[in-house]
């Protein structure tokens, strides 16, 4: 693997006195590739998330798709099922987390994908951060990690507290989905902001923006001119893509003698190689939520 | 968290030791205080080993925690290769080192060592020893295998020669490990089968590299080896035998296992079995047939409580209720790890798995089950005795004299043999309930009469004051035999008795009724075997008769109402 897992930290460790609670050292992922798919909510990280995570395994990877909201929909495309969470099983042996077995809470889906759903609080109640911590804990213990390649954090969908930042804890690089729009552009920018701040402790750099449901990227590029971010892979906003989640199946698995679905593979397939080619990490500034303001719209 | 005497098992890093211990060639620096260096003992004293285990511990003291405890890590790492030249390193921490946080594992990996180092994370405080055994195992053989791992081989050729797979599981410190071993191989070579690599135990690291030149592995002691088979499945598709041979029924079904995934005819073999008949000809193992003689009716319905690890305690189970017709009336594991299979267990007879690791509670349940048996560990072997009731250790945790010179397994046809005679032995074959009825006035059956076994040993017993005979008449099924002083909670559960019999006032939980001192008294004069039984029978009566106190004549009256 051509990437590079080990990056010196930023900045050193934290000042005299500081009481930053550090990942434990024994609950760091090793070995495999690790990416955590962020963006605006409903901008369809998770259709992305699951359709990469097919296009890692026609790539001949062994992936590990986690999804990390507790509303637990990121895998149905590949399991064609709501499966049970993390957190639904561990409930059922009153938290004694030996007594799980990894055919519990991890189903083999689409092309020999290993889905697993975190699953979490009710909405604004407890810390989804815990859940993705307990996840990636009994995954390591359970040693999935161990036999994985590419393991997918499927975010929900901003970051909204520390929390649901953990899997940039984990992550090598946090991929940003955004159409070409204000909005998902605005919230790509604060997420930018965040994995800055989780780059001062832990490897974790931005690796590029993912362009979905845009035929045109012109505010996109805007942005990413003047931050310095690259795109890593562009969909187009295709009836196929919809109708694939109603299907409930992944985009490889639609008719591929349709052009455009085709090339929507081809480019999933893309993007997969590049970021098994390693994407360079990119260290970059935030905008300032005013001049980000100013930058997007039309001349 | 909470403060105890006694643990079922102990921290994740004794189980590593067990690993180690069990095989050749591999060394363990244990990153730990000098007090940790007793775990030597369960090595030579209770396994009785002729060697310590091949263990390095850093043995850090109070002042080297003012300066580099890393680097006493990596000098005993140094040391230890050097000394003992061992062919696979693992290197940990124990409870106690955790809290210092060297992480030992990652300071050996960095001295560039010529030999494969495992660095093992075992966290003390959320796992225990067994866990820490498959853990360790699985590291040991996943790190040998590799390289071999990524090759994607094909599964060996069968070609000229005769199936063979691996025994997985066996340790030091296990139930039986060693005999187990020697039985199982023997029964793979009745139906043609070799053992390849028996492991941990009797393998050094090279066996384990060719783990995957065998045509299936048996899981002989889940708790031990299950995560390893399931990664050499994953891995090299090699398919596991998950029935564990104890017992009759289960070393058949274990055959019957064999035969299908090897894909070989054992009708030889299993067909000198059969199943559901008693005679010395219908099964190799004299169990069936000595357990349905003539003489074995008293087994029928003993009340059975049965205690342990997942493995062994699923196994008795079985083999109490459908072979030697015994009543399982609870049972219940430490092993969290195995709480499903054992709650599974549980339901098929009916009760409710105890799931602890809190020897009270077990003994609290004991004590209201009023079982004639108990089958657990050495632990159950304390409660037993100190209620009175017959015990045989089926599981570790174990002591000295469970780690027995002669050979004895658990597994096979003779396995069942060996249970039956441990089983049932302490149940005092020869006194059938026809038999005390014809004996029952006989002075060698009295309460006051040490066992004939015992007699060298029993202490003269004193003229017993006449409220110590009252504690003893009225304990529920006390064995004079013990000839101890009544204990702390033997006399708090006969206070109420006492109480009564010294005139003073008396709480009585209603609806449950309460023995008068001349019930209690009468009840005394039934041999302590069937006591048990007949109070039971008699609180049944009462509570339906909606009589509060028992006297001698309730007693009768519910021999009679039970005799019709």
């Amino acid at each position: 693997m051509a990437v590079s897992t080990r990056l010196p930290i930023l900045g050193g460790p934290d000042g005299e006195g500081s009481v930053q609670v550090h990942l434990n050292p024994e609950d760091k992922i090793t070995g495999a590739l690790c990416i955590a798919v962020y963006g605006k909510g409903g901008i369809g990280k998770s259709t992305t998330s699951s359709n990469l995570s097919a296009a890692f395994s026609h790539l001949g990877q062994r992936v590990l798709q986690i999804g990390c909201d507790p509303k637990h929909d990121s895998t149905f495309t590949l399991t064609k099922s709501m499966v049970p969470t993390v957190i639904d099983q561990l409930e059922t042996v009153d938290f004694h987390s030996e007594e799980l077995r990894t055919e519990d809470f991890v189903f083999i889906g689409y092309n020999g994908v290993m889905c697993v759903e975190a699953g979490g609080p009710p909405a604004g109640t407890g810390c989804g951060g815990y859940v993705v911590g307990q996840t990636v804990k009994l995954l390591k213990e359970h040693h999935l990690l161990e036999d994985t390649d590419v393991v997918i954090f499927d975010v929900l969908g901003d970051v909204v507290c520390g929390g649901f930042a953990a899997p940039l804890q984990h992550a090598h690089r946090a991929m940003i989905v955004t159409a070409n729009d204000f909005d998902s552009i605005f919230a790509m920018n604060r997420i930018i902001a965040a994995v800055l701040a989780k780059s001062k402790n832990y490897q974790v750099r931005v690796g590029g923006v993912i362009a979905n449901r845009s035929a045109d990227t012109d505010q996109i590029d805007r942005y990413n001119n003047v931050v310095g971010l690259t795109t890593t892979a562009k969909f187009p906003d295709l009836d196929a893509i919809r109708r694939s989640r109603l299907k409930k199946c992944t985009m490889f698995e639609m008719d591929s003698s349709d052009p455009a679905v085709k090339a929507v593979q081809d480019e999933y397939l893309a993007c997969a190689q590049r970021l098994l080619d390693g994407v360079p990490p990119l260290l970059i500034q935030p905008l300032k939520d005013r001049e980000i303001f100013d930058l997007l719209g039309y001349d | 968290m909470q403060l105890t005497l006694w643990t079922y098992e102990g921290p994740p890093h004794v189980g590593a030791m067990r690993i180690a211990t069990s095989m050749r060639d591999v060394h363990y620096v244990l990153h730990a205080p000098q007090g940790d260096t007793y775990a030597d003992l369960l090595f030579t004293m209770i396994e009785r080993q002729d060697k310590r285990p091949p263990v390095t511990y850093t043995t850090f003291q109070a002042r080297d925690l003012g300066g580099d405890t890393a680097n006493i890590v990596t000098r005993a790492v140094q040391d230890a290769v050097d000394r003992f030249k061992p062919k696979a390193l693992l290197v940990g921490e124990s409870c106690t080192a955790e809290l210092i946080q060297d992480n030992p594992g990652s300071l050996a990996m960095g001295m560039g060592l010529s030999i494969p180092i495992v660095p093992l994370e075992l966290p003390s405080y959320s796992k225990k020893e067994n866990w820490g055994a498959a853990e360790t195992f699985y590291q040991l053989v996943r790190t040998l295998l590799l390289e071999r791992s990524k090759m994607k081989e094909a599964r060996p050729s069968r070609e000229g020669r005769r199936p063979r797979v691996n025994l997985l599981g066996g340790t030091i410190l296990g139930f039986r490990c060693r005999d187990d071993i020697a039985e199982v191989t023997k029964l793979l070579a009745s139906v043609g089968v070799d053992v390849h690599v028996s492991a941990p135990l009797g393998a050094e690291p090279d066996d384990l590299r060719r783990l995957p030149d065998a045509d299936a592995n048996v899981c002989l002691y889940p708790e031990i080896a299950l995560t390893t088979c399931s990664w050499l499945q994953r891995t090299f598709q090699m398919p596991t035998i998950t029935t564990v041979p104890i017992g009759v029924g289960a070393t058949r079904d274990f055959i019957a296992e064999v035969g299908r995934v090897l894909n070989i005819d054992v009708s030889a073999v299993l067909g000198g079995e059969v199943p559901g008949q008693a005679s010395l000809s219908s099964s190799q193992s004299r169990m069936p047939w000595y357990s349905r003689s003539v003489d074995a009716t008293y087994l029928t319905g003993k009340r059975v409580y049965i205690f342990g690890d997942g493995t062994h305690v699923v196994s008795a189970a079985r083999i109490a209720s459908e072979e030697l017709g015994f009543k399982v009336v609870g049972l219940g594991t430490y092993s969290r790890e195995m709480a499903r299979e054992v709650k599974a267990c549980a339901e098929k007879y009916g009760v409710t798995a105890l799931i602890t690791d809190d020897y009270l509670d077990v003994e609290r349940t004991v004590a209201e089950l009023q079982v004639e048996l108990v089958l657990g560990t050495q632990m159950e072997r304390h409660i037993a005795k100190r209620l009175g009731v017959p015990c045989a250790v089926i599981s570790t945790p174990i002591h000295v004299q469970d780690v027995p010179a002669r050979y004895s397994p658990q597994m096979g046809f003779e396995g069942a043999n060996v249970i039956f005679d441990a089983w049932v032995h302490p149940l005092m074959m020869g006194l059938e309930e026809h038999l005390l009825q014809m004996f029952r006035e006989d002075f060698e059956f009295g309460d006051g009469a040490t066992p004939s076994h015992l007699h060298s040993v029993a202490p003269v017993k004193p003229e017993a004051s006449s409220s110590a005979m009252a504690v003893e008449l009225t304990s529920a099924v006390s064995i004079p035999v013990l000839a101890e002083p009544a204990s702390a909670p033997e006399l708090a559960r006969t206070a109420t008795t006492v109480a009564e019999a010294s005139g003073a006032p008396v709480v009585v939980e209603v609806g449950a009724p309460v023995w008068s001192p001349d019930g209690e008294k009468e009840l005394g004069k039934i041999p302590f075997f069937v006591r048990g039984k007949a109070r039971r029978n008699t609180e049944k009566y009462a509570v339906a008769q909606g009589i509060a106190l028992i006297t001698t004549e309730t007693l009768y009256e519910a021999k009679a109402h039970y005799g019709r």
